[in-house]
């Protein structure tokens, strides 16, 4: 049997949905889109986003790490989760 | 002295040629730059038909071309609109249709979003970058276009203190915005004030943490050009984020600050706020929302020379009242007052039997009087009449006074503290968000029989919201595409972060949805 591997990206993605967007009325965001300028954040989403990549993935976010570079989209967070696992 | 607003400008420009304006998103302008590319636009506005008391709408993210356009709007004599670059468009569309824009400053991707009954209601746009293509029917003008226009002088127009400046847009019980109407005198009522209070100079480097379409942002902008100072426009990928926040303020110098007390909680929270980073700072200026004393002690006690002050007032006044935050008494204090009166104003509370209270440890509702009293809402005499009412307290002459709808308590000590509100509006990171204009928004999507919106109170932004309502048939509608249906109507931070359903809502005796029980019942937030 095969279980379909649920990967960081599908994790990320689903947060930023269903937990993020979807409270600000925003339907679907794309993986490139800047949570950012769409409004996707504001700046209890951005506390809620590090709570959540924490308490998922096991990792410590500092608060300098908490930054447009890193959490910018969907994509660029993926990026960020894995280089804090590969450490 | 300045009577219009334009005028801070000019001045600056024949003082401060070469010095920077403003400075945003990595460009800045010098004074005499923005002076002359204001003077280049105001022609081309009027060429396009804009005339004195006109409303232009200023509808992008905030960048340099945001003072340019107020100038130059300013400057054709007529009355700038600024629209929330990430509202609605049905809201925008609502806007634009509500004070007769027929201008529109913007750029090509928002002009496009528009819906096509607005973009056809207007005559002219013009697009801060390049149009990808003329629109059809509304002429699209590009910046490119400000080049062929005169640079050394304004255009002529005879204006007066009395005329409009700006309109600036906020929540409606009724379920759509209002126009607060400010004349060049409302707000320079203000600026004069602030100016002497805090005594900017064009030493000073002043940040502008607060949207454009926020009257925060009136302090921050007018009090830098009248000053020859530098002003620092804070775009969201700076302002979300703490540590980015702090080293900006940091490298830049910035010498005076003014937001919301949330985004100083936020740096207080999730920075590394040190003194001697911030050798600069020399003033804190917050209004908007009430600052937690935990926060402000703590605040107090990291930046121990930055003066502190509370500053008050709703849209229609600017701000009226001020306390500079008393370090000595700060330890003992349990709540912060919102002050005394600024000069050129007068403020007081009156009580139930429709008397001024005089007398210590009495509340009342606070009223406003002067020359920073809003003329009214834009095309509303009847929510204008409400507000702002005969001064009955006087007689000798006509005059307007402003009832806030704010219940305030007058101390021993001659300061006022605020207490509450008359009616449901609430603050969100200073925001004001009327409860009706959300549960109008619910009400509007089929599914819905009832709902109520409910601020649950949070220590960093003040309020969180959260609706409950009660559907025609059971499981009918889910959370989220009621979500979805408000962000068609109301901004994002009017949108409730959860919502409850029931099988219906709780009433009065008289037959209203029980607010007081609602809040009682509810469950609490999850973080």
């Amino acid at each position: 049997m095969t279980t379909k591997e649920i990967t960081v990206k599908d994790q990320v993605r689903q947060f930023v949905n269903e937990e993020l967007a979807a409270a600000k009325g925003i339907t679907s965001v794309g993986d490139d889109e800047s949570l950012i300028e769409n409004g996707v954040v504001d700046s209890l989403g951005i506390f809620r986003l590090v709570t959540f990549l924490e308490e998922n993935f096991g990792v410590k976010i500092g608060d300098e790490e908490i930054s447009a570079e890193n959490l910018q989209s969907v994509n660029m967070i993926e990026q960020f989760v894995l280089s804090k696992s590969r450490k | 002295m300045a009577y219009i607003l334009q005028q801070l400008l000019s001045g600056s420009a024949v003082r401060f040629p070469q010095k920077t304006a403003v400075w945003a998103r990595g460009r800045s302008i010098s004074y005499r730059e923005l002076d002359e590319r204001s003077n280049q636009l105001a022609h081309l506005l009027v060429q396009s038909g804009v005339q004195k008391g006109d409303r232009v709408g200023l509808f992008f993210p905030k960048c340099v071309e945001s003072v340019i356009s107020m100038f130059a709007v300013l400057k054709a004599g007529g009355v700038y609109v600024p629209l929330d670059p990430q509202a609605p468009v049905d809201r925008i569309g609502y806007i634009i249709g509500n004070c007769g824009i027929r201008v529109l400053i913007t750029q090509d991707e928002k002009r496009r979003a528009l819906d096509v009954a607005t973009r056809e209601s207007l005559v002219h746009c013009v697009v801060i970058d390049e149009a990808r293509e003329s629109g059809n029917g509304t002429g699209v003008l590009p910046w490119s276009a400000l080049a062929e226009y005169p640079a050394s002088h304004s255009p002529q127009v005879t204006l007066t203190e009395t005329d409009l400046a700006y309109i600036l847009y906020t929540s409606g019980s009724t379920g759509r915005p209002k126009g607060v109407m400010l004349s060049h005198q409302n707000a320079l009522t203000f600026v004069e004030w602030c100016a002497e209070k805090f005594q900017i100079s064009e030493k000073d480097r002043l940040s502008n943490h607060a949207p454009l379409h926020f009257d925060l942002s009136v302090f921050d902008i007018y009090n830098a050009i009248e000053a020859g100072a530098t002003v620092y426009l804070i775009t969201e990928e700076i302002a979300l984020f703490p540590t980015t926040l702090q080293r900006f303020i940091e490298t830049n110098q910035i010498s005076v600050w003014y937001s919301v007390p949330s985004a100083l909680v936020l740096l207080l929270l999730h920075a590394d706020l040190k003194a001697e980073d911030l050798p600069h700072l020399r003033t804190i200026l917050f209004a908007g929302e009430v600052f937690p004393m935990k926060y402000l002690k703590q605040l107090a006690a990291l930046l121990p020379t930055v003066e502190l002050d509370n500053l008050y007032g709703p849209t229609e006044t600017n701000v009226c009242t001020y306390y500079k935050v008393d370090r000595e008494r700060l330890a003992s204090m349990d709540k912060l007052p919102i002050g005394v009166a600024c000069e050129n104003t007068e403020v007081f509370a009156v009580n139930d039997q429709d008397e001024i209270v005089t007398e210590p440890g009495s509340s009342g509702e606070l009223f406003v009087r002067g020359p920073s009293v809003t003329y009214g809402y834009w095309g509303d005499t009847e929510k204008t009449a409400k507000m702002v009412v005969p001064n009955r307290f006087q007689r000798n002459f006509e005059e307007k006074i402003y009832r806030t709808g704010d219940l305030v308590t007058l101390a021993e000590d001659g300061n006022y503290y605020f207490i509450g509100r008359r009616d449901s509006m609430i603050k969100s990171r200073g925001y004001r968000i009327e409860l009706g204009e959300i549960e109008s928004a619910l009400l509007s999507h089929p599914a819905v029989r009832e709902a109520a919106a409910i601020a649950v109170p949070d220590e960093v932004v003040g309020n969180r919201i959260k609706a409950v309502v009660a559907a025609h048939e059971p499981d009918s509608v889910q959370a989220a595409e009621l979500q979805q249906h408000c962000a068609t109507r109301i901004p994002k931070y009017m949108i409730p972060e959860f919502i409850e359903f029931r099988g219906s809502l709780p009433k009065t005796s008289t037959g209203k949805v029980d607010r007081v029980e609602l809040s009682r019942d509810t469950q609490p937030l999850a973080v």
